[in-house]
């Protein structure tokens, strides 16, 4: 039974919640592209930083109000996860460059691993509500359909993030430096790059990007230390599917995913919201069977 | 005025050593070349120079110990090396990768110049300035990775092999726009080279490695007339 | 010192202790009580568990992070065939028919995820098989006909027969360990023979593995076949031993909590399996002792420290001990491993040796 309001809202919600996929996405191709490693702990990031920012806002609000101390959770949750993302690449995976990237895989997976445990032993595995500027549910009426604020809010604010990495990326030095880190560092180095230092600036920008992600879902579904196992996969397979060296398709794959994930679970009763998790996964395997290196990638040619 | 002096300098990879006492000097202006047959550690000197291998031995540059760490540190203080392979910035269009050789600058007016400049010294990247590198060829490749090294205005040039893996013109036409840059800007350089015919163009002196030791250096002049030389470099 | 060290590593002396430890696992069951035997039982299930993720994961090179979910899948192909009208009715050739559904269940699975998978560089196959578990434990939860749901399926494959006079748990102990015991020999030749030598290839370089006319698909598809079907046997036997399964079988922490059990006994080797399983089985049991909640962190930590300081695994203990010894008695002990080089075994870094350590080690050109 097809009804507009509904179709209007599952696409609106799709769009959301792709875009914190996209959001973690784009954080494992950054962390991809400037180190070469597949970061599994990006999504326990991203919980830790929400984390902190609760605390932070929890202790604020009291002193200075509401709105200013969510904005300063938000501040500390993405400065702090900053500089983990920065002092992890520094003191734990730089050990793993260069080397078997399987290693540096499990070595990932040991920091998430660690940090959901870190996060389960500091603020406990029950769920704790986040600070917001507006609760889960609010919504606003456009042209008779209700649409969710933290939907518009959400979608809003990642493809803020998206433009703002796009012109650093594109057009600042540093931004220059990072992709050329990526595509080949000791020539970049004989440049006088300073490699070791944008390794870092690539784990904390992708980092602080997690936070972004974790603030917003963290203050929709309250936090809990797994919240971001399952959006780990989303993100994986949106990675996959869009080509681990297109940013541009991963985004694209990973709203894809999402609305394609709500449509399936609104109208394909045999799916419902258990198995719409299902969804992404079959999309996954078509897609590694018909191209392999992603919709939008480039394929891969290895010299020997 | 001596500007880069290399004393008994050793490098080893792991238990391979690989340099074994190599001595030479570059003075300031000055233009020397470094030959020797493939595997004699032509590369590997430069890579000490720059820091990218564990070395011992001494380095002076400018009259102090070079005593950097890493490759960037070598590079802040005033040498450019265009490595073996050219390093090309492959995803990076041309004027990306030239704009990654200032990095270090500060002086934004004076980098767009040097841009200029280097587009009038290798035309054919002028053609090419909005593609991306790996659609240039070999040698255009080649010129760029030297244009790279002079947008950092460096006080020391080193190349390593430039005619590497081209054709015999297109070698020819990029030691063309090297011996132009040469007679421009008397430009201090350190030339690693096979063909000891292209180096000859280039340079003022070299010296000559066997197995990881300088074993022979004078002057081109006495180098040409040298008939050891003849016969191993320049097929006599 | 050194005929000591002549002594242990003689090929007698490991035989020697092979066989008594084999006597001893023989006759243990039959004075210990039954937590013991039923602990160590344990162990033996989730040693085929890491066997199977040593295949893929040390020996082939990838990392799988789903073998727990081929683990569930093969404890709930036995389970219910016992459970089944057809399977109860055929009494003994029920119980075998289970075992060879768990097998082929999870093998088929993993064959046709490994054919989609592994046409990628070897991170894909991680990317795509962490989804297993996450996937499996809902699609477990809603096909509550056959799986019966969150609540689960208990069956008992077999009791202790008559004729042997021995307990249940005795029983179970002896039939798991010998099960265990086959697929650790098999495995052991797999590893010796031509596969093996065709997976160490393909984890070193998939490149020249082509060139030499070994195709890396298929090998890698062979080897998470072969993990998925081990996966499947621990699963049988983990129903053997357990008699109960859920979804919470196959979740997420679970599966991560093997592939560390995996790394910390030692990747891409026997011997490490084994001692994956009983980390895998003991030291959960410890931490929940001390505080439940901080398993979690204890068991990040340990992992990262394995990879730090001994990336072999606890397996190569003994290889890194003789490694400091012979480094501290100096270069005029000129054994034959003076120059050892690092034999394919363990998921080590790569060739930090040759080059200096370096702040940025060079990536090829993408």
């Amino acid at each position: 039974m097809f009804n507009l309001n509904t179709f209007v809202q599952l696409i609106a919600d799709g769009l959301a919640q792709g875009s914190i996929y996209a959001a973690l996405a784009l954080a494992i191709v950054i962390v991809n592209q400037t180190t070469g490693l597949i970061n599994f702990a990006q999504g326990g990031m991203a919980v830790l930083a929400a984390y902190l920012g609760m605390t932070a806002s929890n202790l604020l609000i009291p002193v200075v109000g509401s709105f200013a101390g969510i904005i300063g959770g938000i501040l500390f949750a993405v400065g702090a996860s900053f500089a983990l993302g920065a002092a992890l690449e520094r003191f734990v995976m730089r050990r793993f460059m260069g080397g078997d990237p399987d290693t540096a895989v499990v070595a990932t997976i040991g920091l998430l691993t660690l940090i959901t445990g870190l996060c389960g032993l500091i603020w406990t595995y029950n769920y704790i509500p986040y600070p917001f500027f507006f609760p889960s549910g609010a919504s606003f009426m456009v042209g008779g359909i209700a649409i969710s604020v933290w939907s518009l809010t959400t979608f809003l604010t990642i493809l803020a993030m998206m433009l703002v990495l796009q012109l650093l990326f594109r057009g600042t030095k540093l931004g220059l430096g990072l992709r050329a880190i990526s595509i080949n560092s000791r020539s970049a180095a004989l440049s006088g790059i300073r490699v070791g230092g944008l390794l870092m600036v690539g784990w904390g920008l992708a980092a602080a990007l997690g936070a972004i992600a974790g603030v917003l879902v963290a203050a929709k579904v309250q936090l809990v230390p797994d919240m971001f196992d399952a959006y780990l996969v989303y993100a994986l397979a949106a990675v996959i599917i869009g080509g681990l060296d297109s940013p541009f398709g991963t985004v694209i794959a990973a709203w894809g995913i999402a609305v394609m994930e709500n449509l399936a679970a609104a109208y394909l009763p045999f799916v419902g919201h258990d198995l719409k998790i299902a969804v992404p996964f079959v999309a996954l395997f078509l897609v590694l069977i018909l191209k392999p290196e992603g919709l939008f990638g480039r394929k891969v040619v290895v010299r020997v | 005025m001596t500007l880069l002096e290399l004393v008994d300098v050793t490098a080893s990879y792991g238990p391979v050593k690989v340099l074994d006492g190599v001595s030479l000097s570059v003075p300031e202006g000055g233009s020397v070349g470094i030959l020797g047959a493939n595997g004699a550690g032509k590369t590997t000197t430069l890579r000490a120079i720059s820091a990218m291998v564990r070395r011992g031995g001494r380095i002076t540059f400018e009259g102090k110990d070079l005593r950097a760490r890493r490759p960037e540190q070598v590079a802040a203080m005033g040498i450019a090396h265009v490595p073996e392979g050219r390093g090309t910035l492959t995803r990076l269009t041309v004027r990306e990768n030239l704009r990654v050789g200032a990095y270090l600058r500060r002086d934004a007016k004076a980098v767009s110049n040097d841009i200029d400049y280097c587009l009038d010294l290798f035309p054919h990247l002028r053609e090419r300035i909005g593609s991306t590198a790996s659609a240039l060829s070999g040698g255009e490749q080649q010129m760029l990775a030297v244009a790279r090294a002079l947008m950092a205005k460096p006080t020391l040039l080193i190349l390593d092999e430039p005619s590497l893996g081209l054709a015999p013109t297109t070698a020819q036409s990029v030691y063309d726009a090297i011996a132009r840059l040469r007679a421009d800007s008397g430009i201090s350089m350190l030339v690693v080279e096979q063909n000891a015919n292209l180096a000859f163009r280039v340079v003022d002196s070299a010296v000559v490695l066997e197995t990881g030791r300088s074993v022979l250096s004078g002057t081109t002049a006495e180098l040409k007339g040298n008939d050891d030389i003849k016969k191993a470099y320049l097929g006599a | 010192m050194a005929a000591l060290t002549r002594l242990l590593e003689s090929s007698w002396t490991r035989v020697v202790i092979g066989v008594a430890i084999g006597v001893v696992l023989v006759l243990l069951p039959l004075s210990s009580p039954a937590f013991t035997n039923q602990t160590i039982t344990r162990i033996a299930v989730f040693a085929v568990a890491v066997l199977g993720l040593n295949i893929i994961m040390g020996y082939a090179g990838q990392v799988m992070l789903g073998q727990i979910f081929f683990v569930g899948v093969g404890a709930y192909a036995a389970a219910i065939t016992v459970r089944s009208d057809w399977g109860a009715a055929l009494g003994f050739w029920g119980v075998v028919a289970a075992f060879v559904l768990a097998v082929l269940v999870p093998g088929v699975m993993g064959l046709l995820v490994a054919l989609a998978a592994a046409r990628l560089r070897g991170l894909a196959i991680a990317m795509v098989t962490i989804a297993l578990p996450i996937v499996g434990v809902p699609v477990a939860k809603r096909l509550s006909d056959i799986t019966g749901g969150s609540q689960g399926i208990s069956a008992r494959v077999f009791g202790a027969p008559e004729w042997t006079g021995l307990d249940n748990d005795q029983w179970q102990y002896y039939v798991v360990m010998t099960i265990a015991a086959v697929v650790f020999a098999l495995a052991f030749f797999l590893v010796r023979g031509k596969y093996g030598r065709a997976f160490a290839i393909v984890k070193e370089n998939e490149a020249v593995a082509a060139s030499m006319g070994i195709s890396p698909y298929r090998y890698k598809v062979l080897a998470f076949t072969i993990a998925a079907m081990f996966g499947g046997v621990a699963g049988f036997l983990y129903i053997a031993a357990i008699q109960f399964t859920s979804p919470e079988t196959l979740s997420f922490g679970h599966s991560i909590e093997l592939v560390i059990a995996t790394i910390v006994g030692g990747a891409g080797s026997i011997v490490g399996s084994i001692l994956g399983g009983i980390y895998y089985v003991l030291v959960p049991q410890l931490t929940n002792a001390v505080n439940p909640n901080a398993t979690a962190v204890v068991q990040g930590v340990i992992v990262l420290v394995v990879l730090f300081v001994l990336p072999g695994g606890l397996a190569s203990l003994p290889r890194a001990i003789r490694r400091l010894v012979r480094r501290k008695r100096g270069p005029d002990v000129a054994g034959p491993a003076a120059t050892e080089r690092r034999t394919p075994e363990g998921i080590t870094p790569g060739a930090g040796d040759a080059l200096p350590p370096r702040e940025n080690e060079e990536r090829q050109n993408r």
